[in-house]
Parts: structure tokens; sequence; C-alpha cells
């Protein structure tokens, strides 16, 4: 399941920039806890990120960091509160996206979206981004019919493995 | 630079028939290095380098390597590149294509069941001479005589790229900086050059190229890949022999 996520954050990525822009005018919504740390660059999300999309909106009650100061009086002024915000679930043609922004400063210090999995995503994306498993090097002696490697040369050929192969056959 | 090329033929043919497969096979590959090679101040690459003859006065063979190696520049995010040393040099796609070739007219002329070694990259057709797929070694890219994995292959292409054979010969085209974070990158998947351009570019790119492999998979290309500190992965369908 979380292959069609990753899926979808690379085909949303130009739609979330947009959408960034739009809900930063908009009331914030509930704040969250913590930023989705999703990086918006189409590669499968890592574990501790594909988590925190999981993450229903509004059902964090964490209060936004304060920078400091209490919230709602220096940090009005400037019309923005110090936390991270997210923004209301919107419905597109590919699924549903959440951008969660984060004030610091007064200002917008940095834009996410997260993208909950949707039955539209799924099915837009059906070939969905794998990953690679990570397991350990072992080092065997088989009985193979060739071998591949790094491309020799005629000179290291002499002293390869597949030179022995050619010559136990010939 | 110049490679060994390693061809077994696992057909129940006649050995006179067997000897003239492999003859016509070694004919085209040099005929293919003949007009092909960088090295070669008469091949029709080296012509077309020096601008004595024009794309349109190419062969269709050369058109259709570099509308090839075009198009992996393009899959590859430029990863790929055709003119990564400077002038033209397709001899990274020229090598898998000419043993697809190869490949292709074994079995035109008879022979559904054989393997080409081309310097460690490898197509091969048919069940092998047990009867089997075709059992791979990847080389262990610390020893020289110890495989990674084995792979069970019985229709497709086996390529390899490294940085331990022939040292960073690889470029990053990105930072023109020699390629580094893999040791060895395998490649497998229909297609010989296709699988090969992969496995390079992926070695190019570093370790953000074991992300770009597993996009690969929804293609067709499973892979295996190896890190400088020796981390190992794969991709969940690699086909390792049981």
């Amino acid at each position: 399941m979380r292959r069609s996520t990753a899926a979808a954050v690379g085909t949303l990525t130009g739609a979330a920039l947009i959408l960034g822009v739009r809900l930063s005018v908009q009331p914030p919504a509930a704040p969250a806890a913590a930023p989705a740390a999703q990086e918006l660059t189409g590669e499968p999300a890592p574990a501790e990120s594909s988590a925190a999309a999981k993450k229903p909106a509004g059902s964090s009650s964490a209060k936004p960091k304060e920078n400091g100061k209490p919230a709602g009086q220096a940090k009005e002024e400037d019309g923005l509160k110090a936390g991270t915000y997210k923004g209301k679930a919107v419905q597109n043609p590919y699924g549903t996206v959440q951008v969660t922004i984060k004030v610091s400063g007064g200002k917008v210090a940095g834009a996410d979206a997260t993208y909950p999995k949707t039955g539209f995503s799924g099915t837009i994306n059906p070939a969905a981004v794998t990953k690679l498993n990570q397991e350990t090097l072992t080092a065997q002696s088989a009985k193979v019919d060739a071998v591949s490697g790094a491309t020799f040369t005629s000179q290291s050929y002499v002293t390869s493995l597949q030179a022995a192969l050619d010559a136990a056959g010939a | 630079m110049g490679t060994v090329v390693s061809i077994e033929l696992a057909d129940d043919l006649p050995e006179p028939r067997l000897r003239e497969l492999i003859a016509s096979t070694c004919a085209w590959l040099h005929e293919v290095d003949a007009r092909f090679s960088t090295y070669r101040e008469d091949s029709e690459v080296s012509r077309l380098r020096r601008r004595e003859i024009d794309l349109p006065d190419c062969s269709d063979d050369l058109r259709l390597v570099l509308d090839r190696c075009a198009g992996l520049w393009r899959e590859t995010d430029g990863y790929f590149d055709a003119y990564a040393t400077g002038p033209l040099d397709p001899s990274g796609y020229v090598k898998g294509w000419s043993v697809e070739v190869a490949s292709a007219r074994l079995a035109a002329a008879g022979s559904t069941r054989h393997h080409l070694n081309a310097g460690g990259d490898i197509r091969m057709r048919g069940a092998a001479p047990g009867g089997g797929p075709w059992r791979v070694g990847i080389r262990h890219p610390w020893q020289a005589d110890k495989l990674a994995w084995v792979l069970a292959v019985r229709e497709g292409a086996v390529a390899t790229s490294g940085t331990y054979e022939r040292g960073a010969h690889v470029w990053n085209p990105r930072t023109g900086a020699p390629a580094t974070g893999l040791r060895s990158v395998t490649v497998t998947g229909p297609d010989l050059a296709v699988a090969d351009a992969y496995a390079t570019a992926a070695l190019a790119m570093g370790e953000p190229g074991l992300a770009w492999l597993a996009k690969r998979v929804a293609d067709g290309y499973e892979s295996a890949a190896v890190t400088e500190d020796g981390r190992a992965f794969t991709s969940p369908g690699l086909p390792v022999a049981p």
C-alpha cells in the first residue's frame, strides 16, 4: 500500500505547490504535531514519513511551537503564528491532497503535502514504485553457466571467472 | 577497448551447423566493431565524428543506435550520455545492441537455446544445457573469484556496470566527477542494451540510483546493487536462483 502513496507523490508534486500558495491565505486548520517530512521528489518515501502521511487530519492535539514567545501576541502582528498547520484535505482528480505549512518567524518557512491513500491514486498509478530491499552481501561459489560483471578488457578476461568457465566448457 | 565475447549454443544441432552459427555470429560482431568502433579511424562513427558524413548519410543501423542513445539519455535524466566523454561515443549502447542482434539472428537461423556473454553483459535464450534456466553468477564486487548472487534466467539479459574492473571510468554528467557511491549495479530484463544503459546510468547517479532503479521494475527491469561501503540491495522480483 505504501507503493501507491509514493507513486502519487511523484504525480502530484506540481499540484501541491499551487495548493500550498492558496492555503497560506486561508485560516490555518488544526495544528499538527510535526511536519510531514515527506520529500516531494517522487522517490519512495522513507518509512517514517509514510507513517506521518497515514495520520488522519486533525488527529493530533499537540500545540504549535511557540518560538519562545506566547502564541497569539507578537506573532499575530505578523498575521501568522509559529507552528505547523495542516490544510483541509482537497480532492482533485488524482486523489486527496493535504498540504502542511510550517510557520516560523511570522513567515511560511516551508510547505509540504501529503497524499492520503485513496482508490484514485491506486488506479491512476497501477505501476506503483517499489523500493530495493537491503540484504547482506554474500560471497558464494556456485556452479553457473555465465558470469556477469563490470566490463572486463581483453587483458583482464584472462584472469576472470568467465574465462575459467569457458576453459572448462571448451 | 577490446573485450571478449563468449558464445554457448545448447541446441541439439549437428556440430558442423553449430560451428557455422558460431562463425556467422563472430563475423557479425567483427562487422559491428569495424563499423562502430571509436578506435578505428575508418569506422562510420569516426567519420561521423569528423563530419565527413552527416546524419542522413549514415547507415540505418547507426541512425537507430543514435536514436536509441537519445531515448536512453531522456529516460535516464541524462545519466546515460553518448557524449559523456566529449565527442560522440555510442559504444555503451552498441555493445548490448550488437549482442541483441546476434542473438536474434541466431534464433532466426535455428539456434533457440544459447547465451552470449560480451565482457560480462549476457543475453540468453531458451533452456540451458541441463534443460532449466541459465544460471548467471553476478561477480562479487571485491572478490573476483566469488559470486554475490546467482540468477536463473531463461529469456532475457543480465548486465553489470561496476567501478572495480576498470576503476572510475563512469562519470556523473551533472558534476563531471567520477561516479561514486555505488560499486556494482546489475540490471536484468528483456533487452541487453537497455539493461546495460540502466546499469551504467544508475552507477553514474551514485546512491540516488537505488531509488531510480526501483522505478525501472515497472518496465520489467529488476536489479541488484552494492554500495561502496558494502551494502547490498535487490529489487523484489530479482530472479535469484533457488
